[in-house]
């Protein structure tokens, strides 16, 4: 291997780069983007108000339940708001209209219940067609029949000992909020990605425009060729997850300058670990999509081909890697499926390293670098045997 | 008009390889080279030796399987049977291929990159020693002014001109040209073939692939090549001469077995020129 002819390679990859400013942009910016919006979303989103809508069968006894709620909603002051419906069916027609996100029924059996011991049955209606929003809606009302018991205990009588609940975490802090635990999975499954979709791309061009024909015809081995791809684009994709690493742990206060308010950039998520192993995790994953798309161009004849390969290749990975569903509770074959994604690897490592500061001495992240080393060479190979094949 | 057989003496397609004077022997060699398509013959038992220091002309129609011939010469295909030398070593022979100048049909350039930056780039991968190599090369094809300028941003005209440059730039001993001067102006082409013929005194053998007939009278050498075999080979006079005719194109049409508006000879039984050496090898 002549380390002459590499770096040829590789300086023509950065020449090309320094020229398609787009594809630089998409390679630095667009991950920066959908993190930023990420981090937003998550970090941002309003106190949604909670409209709840109370029908009293019960009579006085329902009054003063009502009465009780409402006192605790004006005590928490979190926009939730309880109202009263004259009936069952109104109540409906308010969810149904979107006037009112949930309706409890207070049974007329109530006081009969009391009195002879049994359990009253409450029911709450929502509209159901959005689950997670509306176990919000039912949590908030939760919290207001937890304070319900002590606002119904008649005045003279001792308030009922309720226990608070302290939480406490081994990892992060009880505080911390999704972005904290998806960010450091992010990193890793946007470094390959973006670095896929631009060398898939790349070196497809390089067959289709006869460049590699012509390649082929000189003294430069297909492994010259494929270690200068990997050490071109690795550069670039460096700059990537540099960046996006600094944007998601740092922080930059910008205080007002003239008529621009402050404003802050970066998400300052904490890293319970070394940023250093965060960047080498994201940085392996980075040279795999490399040699992945090198390997897969082989397969595609067009670049819109390449993109077709995002729904094989990266939302698999998205889905199984861990992400959002941990690996183990996953269908057995669909678990076999993710131990040879490479991102399940970094996802792990990822969140060894940044979630519970594990350091190189850990074995898993000792197992998961590994891994993914071994996957990146395993492309590298893949990737040096797919150029002479398609010569006919 | 049916012009017969024509004589097979002067162009013995499928024959031994003449004997090539000269100490090294010759430049390049093709012994019974074969490549099959699937059921496609692309090129099918060509005998080939050329000399140092001589122009050959491929010619023959689309499809008549000149690019896959220059790519077995090139090793960039595998034959399927018979073998290719170049400079006396067995191809595909990676350590060869810096002695060899390729320029292929397609356009092979990065158009991100500048003209200075594609050449340099295979100079580099091609061994050319220096920067006067490069600058000699792009004064050739005159681009030395736009060596700043994207490929981008160039004519067609200009890209062939690159890529002949990028070919010719580690001044290679053998030289394989397929359709180089398509698309270029005919000042520019005359300085071409001017060029090509300093090489070939210098000692490069070149090979030119072409369709146009009119370029290949500055050939020392032609070679019809139609359907993977040679109907004939021999200079461009004595081509004509044998086919009867004072048109090359009419002598390739001849060769072909075809009348001179390109139809099949009806019927005689004549068998054309180069099945007399077709048969089962």
């Amino acid at each position: 291997m002549s380390g002459r002819r590499v770096l040829a390679v590789a300086r023509r990859i950065a020449e090309g780069f320094r020229r398609d400013r787009r594809s630089l942009a998409l390679l630095i910016l667009a991950p920066l983007v959908v993190v930023a919006l990420l981090g937003w979303v998550l970090r941002d989103q309003k106190q949604g108000s909670v409209e709840i809508l109370i029908v009293n069968d019960a009579g006085p006894l329902g009054d003063r339940i009502v009465a009780a709620l409402q006192a605790g909603a004006s005590e928490a002051n979190d926009g939730t708001t309880v109202g009263a419906a004259a009936s069952k069916d109104a109540a409906v027609d308010s969810l149904r209209s979107g006037q009112a996100d949930l309706a409890l029924v207070i049974p007329s059996s109530l006081q009969a219940d009391v009195t002879s011991g049994t359990s009253p049955v409450l029911t709450v209606i929502t509209e159901g067609t959005d689950p997670a929003a509306e176990s919000g809606a039912f949590a908030s009302l939760q919290g207001l029949l937890r304070t319900v018991a002590a606002n119904l205990v008649p005045a003279g009588a001792g308030a009922p000992v309720v226990p608070t609940v302290q939480r406490e975490t081994v990892y992060l802090s009880p505080d911390a909020d999704q972005l904290d635990v998806l960010a450091p999975v992010f990193l890793g499954l946007f470094a390959y990605f973006f670095v896929f979709i631009l060398t898939g791309i790349s070196f497809l061009r390089e067959r289709v425009g006869g460049t590699l024909e012509r390649l082929l015809a000189t003294p430069v081995t297909r492994a010259e060729i494929v270690v200068g791809y990997a050490i071109g684009f690795s550069a670039f994709a460096t700059i990537q997850v540099i960046v996006l690493t600094a944007y998601i742990l740092g922080r930059l206060d910008v205080p007002t300058i003239g008529p621009i308010g402050a404003f802050t950039i970066g998400l300052n998520v904490p890293s319970a670990g070394s940023p250093a192993i965060t960047f080498f995790v994201a940085f392996l994953m980075a040279v795999g999509a490399v040699n992945l798309g090198i390997f897969l161009s082989t397969f595609a004849r067009t670049e819109f081909q390449i993109l077709q390969f995002i729904p094989i290749v990266i939302v698999p990975q998205g889905l199984l890697g861990g992400i959002f569903w941990p690996v183990d509770r996953l269908p057995d074959i669909l678990q076999a499926i993710a131990h040879v994604l490479p991102v399940t690897y970094a996802v792990e490592a990822l969140r060894e390293v940044m979630l519970k500061g594990s350091d190189l001495g850990s074995p898993v992240v000792q197992t998961d670098l590994l891994v993914l080393g071994g996957i990146a060479i395993l492309f590298v190979v893949l990737g040096a045997l797919t150029i002479k094949r398609e010569v006919a | 008009m049916s012009i017969g057989p024509l004589p097979t003496t002067l162009s013995p397609a499928g024959a031994r390889p003449l004997p090539v004077e000269g100490a090294g022997g010759p430049a390049v060699e093709a012994v019974g080279l074969r490549k099959a398509f699937g059921v496609i013959q692309a090129v099918d038992g060509i005998d080939l030796a050329l000399a140092p220091g001589r122009i050959y002309g491929l010619l023959g129609p689309n499809g008549a399987g000149k690019t896959t011939l220059i790519r077995l010469l090139a090793g960039l295909a595998r034959p399927t049977a018979g073998e290719a030398r170049l400079l006396g070593t067995r191809m595909p022979d990676r350590r060869n291929l810096g002695r060899l100048g390729y320029m292929p049909q397609s356009e092979a350039l990065y158009p991100d990159l500048s003209v200075g930056e594609n050449i340099g780039f295979f100079a580099t991968l091609q061994g050319a020693r220096g920067e006067g190599a490069i600058d000699r090369a792009l004064a050739l094809v005159e681009l030395g002014e736009r060596r700043g300028a994207p490929v981008l941003e160039l004519s067609g005209g200009m890209r062939r001109r690159l890529s002949l440059a990028i070919s010719i730039v580690h001044e290679p001993p053998v030289l394989f040209l397929d359709e180089p001067t398509v698309g270029v102006d005919p000042a520019l082409r005359v300085q071409f073939w001017t060029h090509f013929r300093k090489l070939a005194d210098a000692g490069t053998t070149i090979l030119v692939a072409s369709h146009v007939m009119d370029e290949a009278d500055r050939c020392d050498e032609l070679l019809f090549i139609r359907s993977g075999k040679v109907l004939a080979r021999g200079s461009g006079t004595e081509l004509r001469a044998t086919a009867g005719t004072d048109n090359l194109e009419t002598a390739f049409l001849r060769f072909s077995g075809l009348d001179d508006q390109g139809r099949p000879v009806q019927p005689s039984g004549a068998a054309p020129a180069a099945d007399t050496t077709g048969g089962p090898g």
